[in-house]
């Protein structure tokens, strides 16, 4: 409390400055920070994805714990016309919207203006102009954009874009092409695959495209750079005065020409990309549309991903047990010199992230020359991941089996693998069936991980549909539905499997 | 059919099996008595090679086994011919009373299906079971479940029974059915050995008794020379 009262008086006129406007304009929700807090905590929180890349905002490879980025030097510049210092916020790109009125005053990263977005969020006036660029690698057979209507020489083109971005409606709006559109979370992974030709081209804004030509020579762009827009900066619709001052500043950069010089310094300042700014005009507000409209969009698509889930769980699970069970049983009862390798690979995988696995499996593989699809890649890491918890499952089991069974086995004259085939591991496998059947579930909900490695299953799905909608608690409770949908007739199936084990255990020894 | 020679077993640093020498002739019965910890069970099961000894040798049913580690080429050898039942029956708890007599036929000899199921009713007929054919063992008695392992190990057609406290675990009653069912066999001709505290059965069918004390042979001889006339 002393404190507190100290450093009021220290600076008595600003603070019955920010009391007058605290009378002006009390907060209707307290929880979005408005104009006059943003002065009194002397600071305006901007947020961005460094993950996302250069030249927006980045990572200096010379000093690795400094961003830079030419919009974190638009942020400095907003934040100084306020009167105020720049703090930087990181989030996933496409979730930073979600951000604003919480952790951040506003979101400016290379965000397009589109109708959705001027409806849910508050858009500033454009502060950089881009153009779309595909980007194919030097020896491809894709020439120009005219050659994706025909279908390459594996199937559909393989396209990536940044999910969520204006690069991914583009491509998804072009249903007269004949390309396969793979959502990444970010832009340099699309091209890490491009150049291992996992995908044949990438559309991405040409800004990056360039940016990037330098460390990515095997590449180059196909085609004019095409379909352009604006970025904008975002803010929440509960700070209008926030935005406008805001929006003010960024018009005064414009017009005095100190935002020309920050382009000039990135050469990012093209003469296009200056009447672009000049022209862009008010972005047309969009309504909202009905609850019904909503879900029948929606719906298709939602169902579509949440096959995908069943297809990774499904195919993952079974592998998993296959795997657990040998190397259980490789641990029990195996050569001593096998052993220790077993429990290693049972540390390795159950010691690290199953995220972090999955993207060993599809950006370090292709690396070494080994490319997987990203579907093959998930079951296969899905499968591996839980390999390990279910060789602990099943060494359990096996250990609850009362030794005298083995001795009866043996005393039978079976060898050690008849007696394990035999008598041990299908009693184990009774055991352990709960557990196994509670981390069937587990993996199910567990798929949702492999959207880092682009394959979009139901949460993904959820995710860029709530964002690009806005309508984040009406999709989120169609989507939980649908997970319930899923697990329930899951676990009725694995209680039948359970069963079905029983009996054909009483029927059938072998 | 069985020679023992000099065996000697050692288990943390104690001579639990010491200097042990006897002989089982075929068609004969017989049985290890002595105190508890007098190293019966031990015995028994150095004979078919479930557990190994320090020094000495065995021979059984043609098969030898020496001192240290065995081969599990020669163990599997050596193990179909000699039969084992259990004091806890070890019955195989998956699987229904004829599923665990044909298992080890089917698998290990490869006899057909058919033909070892044939062979499985006709001893569980024998051991008085025929209608429990189809019973998980959870839901038999024990004196059943015995039965039904002993029927399992007849399956194997073993040239050398071993019995360890077959009936310790079971009330007298069901003792009564088992060891009926043993004495059967012992008429019968087959060769076994027998670890028990019952005198009476051993006075009943025993061809010779082994008494070991403290790991040594202490006596040896006709049962009722070892055992005295009278009951107890």
């Amino acid at each position: 409390m002393t404190p507190a009262r100290q450093r009021e008086r220290g600076c008595r006129p600003l603070w019955l400055l920010a009391a007058v406007w605290l009378l002006a304009a009390v907060p209707v929700d307290g929880l979005a920070a408005e104009l006059d807090e943003v002065l009194a905590r002397g600071e305006l929180v901007w947020a961005a994805d460094q993950e996302g890349g250069g030249p927006h905002v980045y990572v200096d490879p010379e000093h690795p714990t400094r961003l830079i980025g030419f919009e974190v030097e638009l942020a400095e510049m907003l934040a100084a016309e306020l009167g105020v210092k720049a703090r930087f916020q990181q989030g996933q790109w496409d979730r930073l919207p979600l951000l604003l009125g919480r952790a951040a005053d506003c979101v400016i990263n290379g965000f397009e203006s589109t109708p959705e977005r001027a409806r849910d969020w508050h858009c500033s006036r454009p502060y950089f102009a881009y153009s779309l660029q595909l980007v194919a690698r030097r020896d491809s057979s894709l020439d120009s954009l005219d050659a994706l209507a025909k279908e390459g020489p594996r199937g559909p083109w393989r396209v990536g874009v940044l999910t969520g971005s204006a690069a991914e409606i583009e491509m998804r709006r072009r249903t007269d092409l004949q390309v396969e559109v793979v959502g990444f979370d970010g832009t340099v992974d699309c091209l890490e695959q491009v150049r291992g030709r996992v995908l044949d081209a990438v559309l991405m804004d040409d800004c990056i495209a360039s940016f990037n030509a330098d460390r990515f020579g095997e590449l180059r762009g196909v085609g004019r750079p095409f379909a352009g827009g604006t970025y904008t900066i975002l803010t929440a619709p509960e700070t209008p005065r926030l935005s406008a001052a805001i929006d003010d500043a960024l018009g005064r950069l414009i017009t005095d020409g100190r935002l020309k010089a920050l382009y000039d310094r990135w050469d990012l300042a093209g003469r296009q990309q200056m009447l672009l700014l000049r022209d862009a005009a008010e972005v047309p507000p969009a309504r909202r549309g009905s609850l019904a409209d909503l879900i029948r969009g929606a719906l298709p698509l939602l169902l579509r991903s949440a096959g995908m889930t069943i297809l990774l769980s499904v195919a993952s699970f079974p592998l998993a047990i296959l795997i657990g069970l040998s190397v259980a049983v490789g641990r029990l009862h195996g050569p001593a010199w096998l052993r220790p390798f077993l429990a290693g690979y049972v540390e390795l995988l159950r010691g690290t992230p199953l995220m972090l696995q999955l993207y060993a499996l599809f950006f370090l593989l292709p690396k070494v020359g080994l490319a997987l699809p990203a579907i093959v890649a998930a079951i296969l890491g899905l499968a591996m991941n839980y390999s390990a918890y279910e060789s602990e499952i099943y060494r359990a089991g096996l250990k609850a089996v009362p030794a005298g069974q083995f001795e009866a086995a043996l005393a039978l004259g079976m060898t050690k693998w008849q007696s394990l085939r035999h008598v041990l591991v299908p009693q184990a496998v009774r055991i352990v069936m709960p557990p196994v059947t509670s981390d069937f579930i587990a993996l199910f909900k567990d798929t949702s991980v492999c959207s880092a490695i682009t394959v979009i299953e139901l949460t993904k799905r959820y995710s860029v549909l709530a964002l690009s909608t806005g309508r984040i608690a009406e999709l989120a409770i169609v989507t939980a539905l649908l997970y319930l949908a899923m697990s329930w007739p899951l676990s009725l199936l694995s209680r039948w499997f359970e069963r079905r084990l029983e009996r054909r255990s009483e029927r059938d020894p072998g | 059919m069985i020679e023992v020679d000099s065996l000697a077993a050692i288990r943390s640093g104690n001579r639990i099996l010491d200097a042990v020498t006897l002989t089982v002739a075929e068609g004969t019965v017989t049985t290890l008595v002595g105190p508890s910890g007098g190293g019966k069970s031990t015995l028994l099961r150095c004979l078919n090679g479930l557990e190994t000894f320090a020094e000495g040798r065995v021979t059984i049913a043609g098969h030898k086994l020496v001192a240290g580690e065995h081969l599990p080429r020669a163990l599997e050898r050596v193990r179909r011919d000699v039969g084992m039942v259990f004091q806890g029956f070890n019955l195989f708890p998956h699987l229904s009373a004829i599923d665990n007599v044909t298992l080890a036929p089917r698998i290990v000899r490869g006899v057909p299906a058919p033909e070892a199921r044939r062979r499985g009713l006709g001893l569980l007929e024998r051991v008085g079971l025929s209608r429990f054919a189809e019973a998980r063992p959870a839901t038999l008695s024990g004196g059943q479940q015995q039965r039904v392992a002993i029927a399992r190990s007849l399956a194997m057609e073993p040239r050398v029974m071993l019995f360890d406290e077959p009936t310790s675990a079971l009330d007298p009653q069901m003792s009564a059915e088992v060891l009926d069912v043993i004495v059967e066999l012992a008429r019968g001709g087959q060769t076994m050995v027998v670890v028990t505290h019952d005198h009476g059965f051993a006075r009943r069918a025993a061809t010779q008794v082994v008494e070991l004390v403290a790991g040594r042979v202490h006596r040896a001889g006709p049962a009722a020379e070892i055992l005295g006339g009278a009951g107890h």
